[in-house]
């Protein structure tokens, strides 16, 4: 995991439910790491060879049962070090084609499922050429950033002439961050595809499928920029949706090579069905777990982890009842200030938490340009609908004092 | 409710005078001296002292008399307040409130034992990244702590607290089984994480 990960709680509070000692391994060194040498290894994400070779050293002192990475970023390398140590775990190639967009629009068109149109264009590309070739309304986005980083709706030549530059420029931002340099060199531009979006969120285990929760996105995803907001489970789509959903993320896990482990799938539904917009090798993103608790009280990380270590997973499945979360809108760019109305938001029924992620003082960046998260609402319900009133409801509660300043990409 | 015990704490004619000189100054006799026990450290205890308005009470607190104002103490920190005497210190170099207090930071011998740890390991280790560790209790196998300064804020603060924090005070305290973090992530100048619902705290995060 990095410093930037939303997900180290859940996983060291997952390990410790089990007694598994863990060892954290992030870009840089922890501050209380010479008082346990075994508790840490500093990796340098970013130099996938010398991450391996001081992995594969530490394993040799400190043998490593299994290697899980909670984010993107640790993803491929995790893949890799698994290998080089002989850990069972998803192979490097399917991990890297699922990493990749244009590669996983490939394997899907190749394994002959239903995936956008798309082109690869270097990153030092004249847009100008393709700029008159494109099917509009199209979608301009980069190659590996996650939480619709970088993604931008196009409708003509001028607006995807600006769409380009203004992801070139993301691009040129995150270079010397932990992003794989060579996806850095291409911007990835696809048919936009109407419809709803949904999302699944399951386990590989040997090839099979296991579907944890099917969140729908009540919320449109029309673009220009493709902001989260709600996820509510279980799905209100018809049962014969849902199955095709369910049918399809398997094909498309097959098609990458994923076998084992943590799948989180974004799918778009139109009239003859869903199409996979993204299978990542890894449990949902940011705060988002929270919403699924398994028989017993267990968490999605314990479940993960205890899979990957081969004990004994006592229930897969997830106490009743509808929950969901929503990835609070970011309502403009600036610095953040404060937040009133939190505590009338916890106390809408049937929320179960608000959490502002983003401490006050620190810059608000919107999509496209933004990767943080303002804060997540949660909510637990009989139904879905109760969810999402009370998401929305409990939202309504909130009031962000944002100092404007200057957004990168001249707003948005 | 009150809960008259004046024996908590006295007031030196030093620190009454000059109470009375504030209290006069800001022209609000309506006023009343607020003392909290915010912490423990190695310099011992940390309190926490500010005018409220004298109506503006709290369950449990004690209402000392101090000799024209009140003097209100919460009811968590009255235990350790017990026979402490608020000067006023004025030398050369500094002025101040001073409470002499003749208890020690811990009665538990587990908590004074992990408070070593804080001090002597973990305090000096965190402060190099702008951090500080403080020991809010100790009840059973479990220690209470927040996290300041750098630490609070940090993303990585339940890495430092699980893999740093709660293995260096295990091993030197082998009773304590689990450490816990009660850090209002909400508060303070660098917040993180709202407090979680019936988590404690639960104010609104500041609006500057």
């Amino acid at each position: 995991m990095t410093t930037r990960t939303y997900r180290a709680q859940a996983f060291l509070d997952a390990a410790g439910r089990l007694g598994v000692p863990v060892t954290v391994g992030s870009e840089r060194p922890q501050i209380l790491q010479a008082a346990n040498p075994a508790g840490h290894l500093t990796l340098p994400f970013g130099e996938t060879r010398r991450a391996l070779a001081a992995i594969e050293a530490f394993a040799k002192a400190h043998p490593i049962g299994a290697i899980v990475a909670t984010d993107d970023d640790g993803l491929l390398l995790a893949a890799e070090a698994a290998e080089a140590i002989g850990l069972s775990h998803n192979s490097p190639v399917s991990v890297a084609r699922a990493r990749d967009k244009s590669a996983t629009r490939q394997a899907l068109s190749d394994r002959g499922l239903r995936a956008p149109r798309f082109v690869k264009v270097p990153l030092d590309g004249d847009p100008a050429k393709h700029a008159g070739r494109m099917p509009y309304p199209c979608v301009v986005k980069p190659l590996s950033l996650s939480a619709s980083r970088g993604v931008i709706r196009a409708d003509d030549p001028a607006s995807f002439m600006q769409a380009f530059d203004r992801v070139r420029k993301i691009l040129a931002a995150t270079r010397g961050s932990l992003a794989a340099p060579e996806s850095l060199q291409w911007i990835l531009v696809e048919e936009y595809l109407d419809g709803e979006e949904v999302a699944l969120e399951g386990l590989l285990d040997h090839g099979e499928l296991r579907v944890f929760a099917l969140y729908d996105k009540p919320d449109p995803l029309t673009g220009p920029y493709f902001e989260e907001s709600i996820y509510v489970t279980p799905s209100r789509k018809e049962p014969g949706v849902q199955r095709k959903v369910v049918g399809m993320v398997r094909e498309a896990a097959s098609a990458l090579g994923l076998t084992r482990g943590p799948v989180h799938a974004e799918l778009r539904l139109d009239e003859k069905g869903p199409w996979v917009l993204e299978i990542a090798p890894r449990t949902i993103g940011g705060l988002c777990a929270r919403t699924l608790r398994f028989t017993g009280g267990r968490t999605l990380e314990e479940v993960v982890l205890a899979h990957a270590l081969g004990l004994p997973v006592p229930s897969y499945e997830r106490e009743p009842g509808a929950t969901g979360v929503m990835m609070i809108p970011i309502p403009s760019g600036g610095i953040l200030r404060g937040v009133r109305g939190a505590a009338a938001a916890r106390a809408v029924g049937h929320v179960d938490d608000v959490m502002i992620t983003l401490p006050p003082g620190e810059r608000v960046v919107p999509l496209p340009e933004g990767d943080r998260y303002l804060g997540f609402i949660f909510a637990r319900a009989r139904t879905p609908s109760q969810v999402e009133s009370a998401l929305r409801e409990a939202h309504a509660c909130l009031d962000f004092a944002i100092d404007p300043v200057d957004t990168p990409g001249g707003g948005g | 409710m009150t809960n008259p015990s004046d024996a908590i704490l006295t007031v030196s004619d030093a620190a009454r005078s000059k109470v009375l000189e504030l209290l006069n100054a800001e022209d609000q006799k309506d006023l009343a001296l607020r003392i909290e026990i915010t912490g423990r450290g190695a310099g011992g205890f940390r309190y926490d002292l500010q005018f409220v308005g004298e109506t503006e009470t709290e369950e449990g607190d004690a209402v000392i008399d101090g000799g024209g104002f009140k003097v209100l103490v919460d009811a968590r920190s009255q235990p350790d307040l017990k026979g402490s005497r608020l000067e006023w210190v004025e030398t050369a170099l500094q002025s101040g409130f001073k409470l002499e207090n003749p208890n020690p930071i811990w009665g538990d011998p587990t908590a004074l034992a992990v408070q070593d740890v804080i001090d002597q390991k973990i305090n000096p280790g965190v402060a190099g990244h702008g951090g500080y560790v403080t020991l809010l209790d100790v009840k059973g196998e479990t220690a209470y702590v927040s996290l300041g300064g750098g630490c609070q804020g940090c993303g990585m603060a339940s890495v430092t607290l699980k893999q740093g924090i709660e293995v260096m005070i295990k091993e030197a305290v082998p009773s304590i089984r689990e450490v816990v973090d009660t850090t209002d992530h909400a508060g303070g100048t660098n917040p993180f994480y709202q407090p979680s619902k019936g988590g404690g705290g639960g104010e609104e995060s500041p609006l500057v």
